[in-house]
């Protein structure tokens, strides 16, 4: 029993967080929103130069064999950085599953490379986000998981995420490689690593508004109301986080409660980032309530992922089915059995 | 990160199962609260300490076992999972414990840890006075110095055990001209002293389990101060550290009580408002959270880490989980909810537990107080 990141797991984060924070910070997310694609070749080839697109996948197919601990400390970066190319759903959802069956050596071999990237289109979304750009798509019939190559997008939806591309989705095709559950349990995984990811930027983004903004002839982080808001919402992305990854350790190791557990880690981190959003726009008021703020960004991609991947009411019933049903043993001796 | 248990882990939850389901009482004792719950509770607590289980973190030399944190929460979970009574000797096993442990002379924890880890003596907390409650650094009880002794004058409140324990820990001005967080001392004194006088106060519950205690010129001998004179306020922001942090609410607690509403709710799913089904949930949600997280605590310590102002997040979640899965149950209790005895004539639990977990969200430093240490230390905010 050892409920701790590993030395080598925080010095990646640290240097995919610094990376970001260089080549994607809040300009870019300005300049994305000012072109017509929202999506940039450059950003993805430097996305790629980084190593970024291989975490999951296999050494032999040029990766860097990661497992999903790994990937979600990583999606939370690409929350952190409001990341709008299509690298969590190809890397962290797709990677891991195609990894998985035989068969798609050379699919992950491109993905590694950045040359594909892959689309996930699952019944529980009305929506495919980045259709257009995927080479591939992961697809649903009959419960089984399909994968085609794919090219090119058909209706584009407005999301009130500016940087999101969200499509309708197309008739399924492909090899079978896995099931619905499986793509379902990985991508709300993943999504709910984001949102911590979103949710610590946006605190970031009001605590040091809080430090810097004066109002009574001090700065308004001094006064309790707004430091008492902020550290509410701490709590709550703190306490999402050891949720996420033990998750993420129960679909790694294949656990039968492991759909329960990711249910749990989306929820924990969609109230977080719910939170954590309405509290950033308080924190900077009317600037807030601006498209001129940075936080914006952040905020509407919350509101798409906590939605996407299996709202509220999808992880409830089945929390519910496996708590209130009696089909997970709980209580105290129960943490982690 | 491994979430299985090891084999030995294995081996020492059965060892912990197989005893108390050999020693647990049948009959739930009274509570603590009230005179003759609290020595069927210091009973209780001897023979934990019979079996060697008073203490387990402790060194061996000092009647414990010298286990880690995570055979801590092994034993937690095993404890709570058995239904065994609440533990009388918390504000030693939790507060006192840990401090006399890092700060106490060698012959200071000869003379207190091992009467504590044998439920010998029980300790009640002396922090509060009656205008020094959240802001503690406002105390003017004073411990004047007097050759070998300190003379003790003034008054403590809301000292939990103070009706009934033995002994008492407390911060007092040593120095009387000293303001604020300078002059204090962190000082033990026998509550059986010539000159103490105790007070049970009634809680919302009805029973007396703290109370006010009056000095008036009390002795206390200058052996009895831990670490340095005038180095109380560190010494007492340690002990709080332990109270808010990892030791005192384990996790195996609230997964008890989210186990036990399940069945509740359960039991009065046809007339419950639809909004408890989701309640219910979510009790059970934070306590599991609470649990990872406290795993992963006992995990970063064990690495050699250290816990600090975030001890504040816990103290803030476990407090405000308690309350919330407590209300819930009233809610789906409804009108059965104001009886302290139900159907059957059984104590009604969660009334009794709502109300204490009122008092979560207030002691140990008001949950106000620790949003303005996470605000402070965590963020940076300004003051």
């Amino acid at each position: 029993m050892d409920f701790t990141i590993t030395e080598d797991q925080a010095t990646l984060t640290g240097g995919v967080r610094d990376y970001l924070a260089g080549v994607h910070a809040p300009e870019l997310l300005r300049a994305l929103d000012a072109s017509d694609s929202r999506r940039s070749a450059d950003v993805w080839q430097g996305l790629t130069e980084m190593g970024l697109p291989g975490l999951l996948v296999p050494e032999a197919q040029g990766g860097l064999g990661l497992s999903l601990l790994d990937a979600v400390l990583i999606a939370a970066e690409l929350g952190r950085a409001g990341v709008a190319e299509p690298l969590a759903d190809t890397a962290l959802v797709a990677a891991p599953l195609l990894s998985k069956v035989g068969g798609q050596e050379a699919l992950l071999a491109a993905i590694a490379a950045g040359e594909a990237k892959v689309a996930l289109q699952h019944p529980v979304n009305p929506w495919v986000a980045d259709l257009d750009g995927a080479s591939h798509l992961l697809s649903v019939e009959d419960g089984a998981l399909l994968v085609a190559e794919h090219s090119g997008g058909t209706d584009l939806l407005d999301s009130v995420d500016p940087l999101r591309r969200l499509y309708v989705p197309i008739a399924p095709s492909g090899t079978a490689v896995g099931s619905a559950d499986a793509l379902l349990d990985h991508a709300a995984l993943i999504a709910a690593a984001q949102l911590v990811g979103l949710a610590d930027a946006m605190l970031e983004q009001a605590t040091d508004y809080a430090k810097n903004r004066s109002q009574f002839g001090q700065p308004i982080g001094s006064f309790q109301a707004v430091k008492h808001h902020l550290a509410t919402a701490v709590v709550k992305i703190e306490f999402a986080k050891p949720v996420i990854q033990r998750a993420a350790v129960a679909l790694q190791e294949g656990a039968a409660s492991a759909p329960v557990h990711v249910s749990h880690a989306k929820l924990a981190a969609s109230d977080a980032a719910w939170a954590m959003s309405e509290t950033a726009i308080q924190t900077h008021g009317a600037m807030g309530y601006t498209y001129e703020v940075d936080l914006h960004f952040w905020m509407k991609r919350a509101w798409a992922l906590s939605g996407a991947w299996g709202d509220r009411a999808f992880h409830l019933s089945r929390i519910d089915a496996a708590v209130l049903g009696g089909a997970l043993p709980i209580g105290p001796g129960h943490s982690f059995a | 990160m491994d979430l299985a248990y090891t084999t030995e882990q294995q081996a020492f939850r059965a060892e912990v199962r197989a005893w108390m389901e050999a020693n647990v009482p049948q009959e739930p004792l009274v509570t603590l609260e009230r005179e003759d719950g609290y020595h069927q509770h210091v009973e209780w607590e001897r023979k934990l300490a019979s079996g060697n289980w008073g203490m387990v973190t402790w060194p061996e030399a000092y009647g414990g076992r010298g286990l880690d944190l995570i055979q801590w929460l092994i034993f937690e979970e095993e404890y709570y999972r058995a239904g065994a009574p609440l533990r009388v000797n918390q504000n030693g096993i939790f507060l006192l414990g840990p401090t006399v442990m890092e700060f106490g002379t060698d012959e200071q924890k000869a003379r207190f840890l091992t009467p504590m880890a044998k439920g010998e003596v029980i300790w009640a907390q002396a922090w509060s006075e009656p205008n020094a409650g959240s802001d503690m650094a406002a105390i003017t009880t004073k411990a004047i110095r007097d050759g070998d002794h300190y003379v003790i004058t003034g008054q403590k409140t809301w000292s939990s055990r103070a009706s009934f324990a033995d002994w008492g820990f407390g911060l007092f001005r040593t120095d009387p001209d000293s303001k604020r967080h300078k002059g204090l001392s962190f000082i033990l004194f026998d509550l059986n002293s010539p000159g103490v006088t105790r007070r049970p106060i009634r809680q919302l519950h009805g029973d007396p389990g703290f109370a006010e205690l009056f000095f008036d010129e009390v002795r206390v001998p200058v052996e009895n101060r831990i670490a340095g004179e005038g180095e109380g306020w560190n010494v007492a922001m340690a002990t709080a550290g332990f109270e808010r942090g990892l030791m005192l609410r384990s996790p195996a607690r609230f997964q008890a009580a989210a186990e036990r509403l399940v069945k509740l709710f359960r039991q009065h799913e046809a007339k419950a408002a639809p909004a408890a089904r989701e309640q219910v949930m979510q009790a059970w949600m934070d306590a599991q959270a609470y649990a990872y997280n406290t795993y992963a605590v006992a995990s970063k310590i064990m690495a050699g880490g250290h816990i600090g102002a975030e001890a504040s997040l816990n103290k803030i979640f476990w407090s405000e989980l308690d309350r919330a899965a407590h209300r819930t149950a009233m809610q789906i209790l409804g009108a059965s909810a104001e009886l302290r005895y139900l159907d059957g004539g059984a104590l009604n639990t969660w009334l009794e537990g709502y109300i204490f977990s009122l008092s979560g969200p207030i002691y140990a430093g008001s949950n106000e107080i620790q949003r303005n240490i996470i605000a402070e230390r965590l963020l940076g905010l300004p003051r």
